[in-house]
């Protein structure tokens, strides 16, 4: 294997890492060859190992140990934590979402404020459910009234276009026994023809733009709420 | 060697490597430099210097050299700080170490 082989491997290899870290990692390698000189390329790469290797250890710095979440993130690997007292610190750090840090906020509490936070959970959860099932209502009908509304918007738009059509040909058909009720006729329809290729327009700016924005919103916060997935595309 | 050298020792490594160069140093003379301290595969360099570049304990800058691009690193004043506490976490853990021993040795 020659340079270029190995590094069109690696850049294969991760694909499925974001962009710019590909980049970056690429660049690193890139500037390794380009450092270790041309004499030194089949060295470098038994050095390396295979392009496996190198990605496995990129990615694994990337998503490796998410669970610890420490703002320093260590490879597992063959490394094991000599002194970092600091670090064992930073593990109380947690970067997830809201559960995650309730989560948190739990663990930190003396034994009598973990049993008071239970009891206190028991006793509110009516209400709790109660609350919940009220939002996940109220969104679920916000959806279905937003589609509600760009159904009716395209019908009107379809109904409108369809008037046109009409007018128009009965304008046509009068035309030679009264020309100015055709011509009045005619422009009626064409001025119902576009209000309904305005609404038309507004449909598919809803179904096309405004949609996926909105549950764009909603995924991200849920994302929020429920911590943060890795989304492995 | 022995010894596992832990994540966070190889930090302090990599971070006081790059600090012996004001002006800072690039990936390819970083690896060489830190295996001749300790044994490291070459592969696990670039996850060490991404981690402490987004832990901002070093920044990077592109400089001409040679017709291209060369990606040079260098220590913030946050890795600083990082690199003192590693170094009086160091000395602490090992005259520990070291006391123990000699003191064996005397029993």
């Amino acid at each position: 294997m020659n340079r270029i082989e190995f590094m069109r491997q690696l850049e294969r290899l991760l694909q499925n890492i974001p962009e710019a870290e590909r980049a970056e990692a690429l660049q690193y390698y890139n500037d390794y060859f380009d450092d270790a000189g041309v004499e030194s390329e089949k060295e470098v790469i038994d050095a390396l190992g295979n392009p496996a290797k190198v990605a496995e250890n990129i990615k694994r710095d990337l998503y490796g140990d998410e669970a610890v979440q420490s703002s320093v993130k260590h490879p597992p690997m063959k490394y094991q934590d000599i002194s970092n007292t600091q670090q064992q610190k930073e593990k109380k750090k947690v970067e997830g979402g809201l559960f995650a840090h309730i989560g948190a906020w739990y663990e930190g509490l003396p034994d009598w404020g973990q049993v008071l936070a239970i009891v206190g959970l028991v006793l509110l959860s009516p209400a709790i459910l109660g609350i919940a099932s009220g939002l996940i209502g109220t969104l679920i009908s916000i959806v279905v009234a937003w589609f509600s509304l760009i159904l009716g918007f395209g019908v009107a738009s379809l109904v409108l276009l369809a008037i046109l059509f009409a007018l128009v040909i009965a304008g046509i058909a009068c035309i030679a026994e009264a020309p100015f009720g055709a011509l009045a006729l005619a422009g009626a329809g064409l001025l119902c023809g576009g209000i309904g290729l305005l609404l038309l327009m507004l449909t598919v700016a809803m179904i096309g733009i405004v949609t996926p924005a909105i549950f764009r919103g909603i995924v991200s916060l849920c994302r929020k709420i429920f911590g943060k997935k890795e989304v492995t595309a | 060697m022995v010894f596992n050298t832990g994540a966070a020792l190889l930090d302090a490594i990599v971070l006081a490597v790059v600090s012996k160069e004001p002006e800072g140093t690039y990936g390819y003379k970083i690896t060489q430099d830190v295996r001749k301290v300790i044994e490291l595969s070459e592969s696990t360099l670039y996850p060490v210097l991404r981690r402490l570049l987004k832990d901002e304990c070093l920044e990077v800058y592109d400089m001409e050299c040679g017709g291209r691009n060369r990606r040079y690193y260098k220590v913030t004043s946050r890795g600083w700080a990082q690199l003192q506490l590693y170094e009086s976490e160091w000395r602490e853990y090992a005259a520990k170490v070291t006391s123990l021993f000699e003191g064996q040795e005397r029993n």
